[in-house]
């Protein structure tokens, strides 16, 4: 493909998590999107540094140019000649603009609900997920001013009447949601991707937008439940993760039976390591009277190293 | 009102046929009403005369304040007020009236998607050109926006809803646009449009849907409104299919009625 382009473009974004490449659905439709198109992005996550707090994220840095929101990134590298869309007509074009007006309109308000607003799935995954990336002080901030962001957009885009309240909006935009994930199962029907046999910016989009909801472990989500009953949904995510994020994926949480497996045997060779430096101390202070501090091995086993980085 | 309630009052309300007397609610025609608002009313209206239902049209100066949304228009039919185009037509969908009902699942979320992409382009544009373009905010929107009232009640409406839209397309994204990046979206949309009805007379062939009321009311009400500046108007007025699939329901639905 056209890998010769001569400023090298780098993509600031949320690192990944939950088996994905990213946690943040923005990100994820432009690492998505660079993946079905082919261009090469340097992935820099903004995790652990202070841009977790100036970064409007996702950016693509190429040159002296910086863009940012998804459908600006996607632009830029359709100019690029990275155009993932090449073959799609003029009204299959027409109807990509309004898949993703539906995604934004009816989906988004719900998305942004479950993960920063819901007070349970806040709690106990995106406020303790946000915090841990970024680095202090600003663990309080982030992801609290993520979620003010989050509520003021869905209070002034779906809100009603000048006395906005959440609650009262609730239950339209959870509907609303159903509705679009029931929509896009009957779009999508049996094949692999929205058109055709290779995916295209639409693709991009859903799988974004889908794939966060689908993976992450949410304590309570109605939204999440219904979205794993529709199966052409989750394996269309399951699928592009599978082909375009498998490879070269930074760390692939292994599934739960494997991790404890792993848990177990990191403990066991621990404990080994443990008892042999004993013994070694042990024969040492029984061969020297002195204190003669020399550890053995600080690392014994390169094993045990391998299965730590998890950790 | 809850989502159970809702259901529960629509299905009491399937029983009843349409009354006589169904009205619309809408702002003053001649003095008062915006393009936004105007365009959605007439969405309304235009997809109640697909379906063959009689409405009166009512134009009152408080008519935002009276509706349950906050949003123009609203419908009051029978003891039931039901407020903007999409829960009309679940309401109308609950009496036995419907467009749509001989599309496919497919065409339905075709027609869905189209439906939020007006909303979410051509809706919000309107919304932008009206309050966030200065010159269109001075000249047109405030005055007309507070004309019922008197100063110093006017004066403070007109600059509280300038601000609420303004929070609004800063939270969407909209608000570091230029006028000009709005006026290349608001083609992309309308291309879009054209792309999608091609040579057909409705979106959906032969019978028109909601789809077809909502970008009606739009589109010939950005066409026959006066702004500060054309631009708007031109930039629909270079897609011939969409101007003559505006003349045909204007034709079908407006005028042999007027009467």
């Amino acid at each position: 493909m056209n890998q010769n382009m001569a400023a090298a473009m780098e993509l600031r974004c949320w690192g990944g998590d939950w088996g994905l490449p990213s946690v943040h659905s923005e990100s994820l439709v432009v690492l998505a999107y660079a993946k079905f198109s082919g261009a090469k992005l340097t992935v820099s996550p903004i995790d652990w540094t202070w841009k977790t707090l100036t970064a409007t994220v996702p950016e693509l840095i190429c040159g002296n140019s910086a863009l940012q929101e998804p459908t600006q990134i996607l632009n830029f590298l359709r100019k690029q000649r990275f155009n993932a869309d090449y073959e799609l007509s003029a009204r299959q074009g027409a109807d990509t603009m309004a898949y993703i007006a539906l995604l934004e309109e009816k989906l988004r308000p719900a998305l942004l609900h479950t993960f920063w607003v819901d007070a349970e799935n806040y709690a106990n995954v995106t406020r303790p997920w946000f915090a841990s990336r970024s680095p202090f002080p600003l663990n309080f901030l982030v992801p609290s001013s993520h979620a003010n962001t989050a509520l003021s957009r869905i209070l002034l885009t779906k809100g009603e009447a000048p006395l906005h309240r959440i609650s009262e909006v609730e239950g339209k935009i959870y509907s609303d949601a159903k509705e679009c994930l029931n929509l896009l199962s009957y779009r999508l029907g049996s094949a692999n991707y929205f058109f055709g046999n290779s995916p295209t910016s639409l693709d991009a989009f859903v799988f974004g937008f889908l794939a966060p909801l689908y993976k992450a472990s949410l304590p309570s989500s109605p939204l999440q439940s219904h979205l794993r009953q529709l199966d052409n949904i989750t394996g269309f995510c399951d699928n592009i993760l599978a082909v375009y994020f498998s490879s070269d994926h930074p760390c692939p949480p292994p599934p739960v039976q494997e991790t404890m497996d792993a848990n177990l045997q990191k403990l066991t060779q621990l404990v080994n390591k443990e008892s042999n430096l004993i013994e070694k101390m042990d024969d040492n202070l029984r061969s020297s009277p002195q204190h003669k501090p020399h550890r053995p091995d600080p690392k014994p086993s390169p094993a045990s190293e391998k299965n730590s980085t998890p950790a | 009102m809850s989502l159970a309630a809702e259901a529960f009052v629509s299905q009491l309300s399937a029983a009843e046929p349409w009354p006589e007397t169904a009205t619309l609610y809408q702002p003053l025609k001649e003095d008062q009403i915006l393009l936004s608002d105007c365009a959605s009313s007439l969405a309304v209206q235009a997809y109640l005369r697909m379906c063959n239902l009689p409405v009166r049209v009512a134009c009152r100066a408080n008519a935002e304040y009276m509706s349950p949304s906050g949003k123009i228009p609203f419908i009051q039919v029978g003891n039931q007020v039901v407020s903007e185009l999409g829960p009309i037509v679940q309401f109308t969908k609950a009496k036995g009236h419907s467009l749509s009902d001989g599309l496919d699942d497919v065409q339905r979320a075709e027609m869905k998607a189209y439906m939020e992409l007006v909303n979410n382009m051509l809706l919000t544009a309107e919304l932008y050109i009206q309050w966030c373009d200065d010159a269109t905010a001075a000249e047109i929107s405030r005055p007309r926006y507070s004309s019922p009232y008197s100063w110093p009640l006017s004066n403070i409406l007109a600059y509280q809803k300038q601000y609420e839209v303004r929070r609004k397309m800063n939270a969407i994204g909209w608000g570091g646009k230029t006028l000009e990046q709005v006026y290349e979206d608001v083609s992309q949309c309308c291309q879009a449009l054209s792309q999608r009805l091609g040579t057909q007379p409705f979106f959906f062939n032969k019978q028109p849907t909601e789809l077809d009321a909502l970008v009606f009311g739009h589109l010939f009400t950005i066409l026959t409104t006066r702004l500060t500046s054309t631009e708007l108007a031109e930039r629909i007025k270079s897609y011939s299919n969409l101007l003559s699939f505006c003349r045909r329901i204007e034709q079908a639905y407006f005028e042999d009625k007027s009467s």
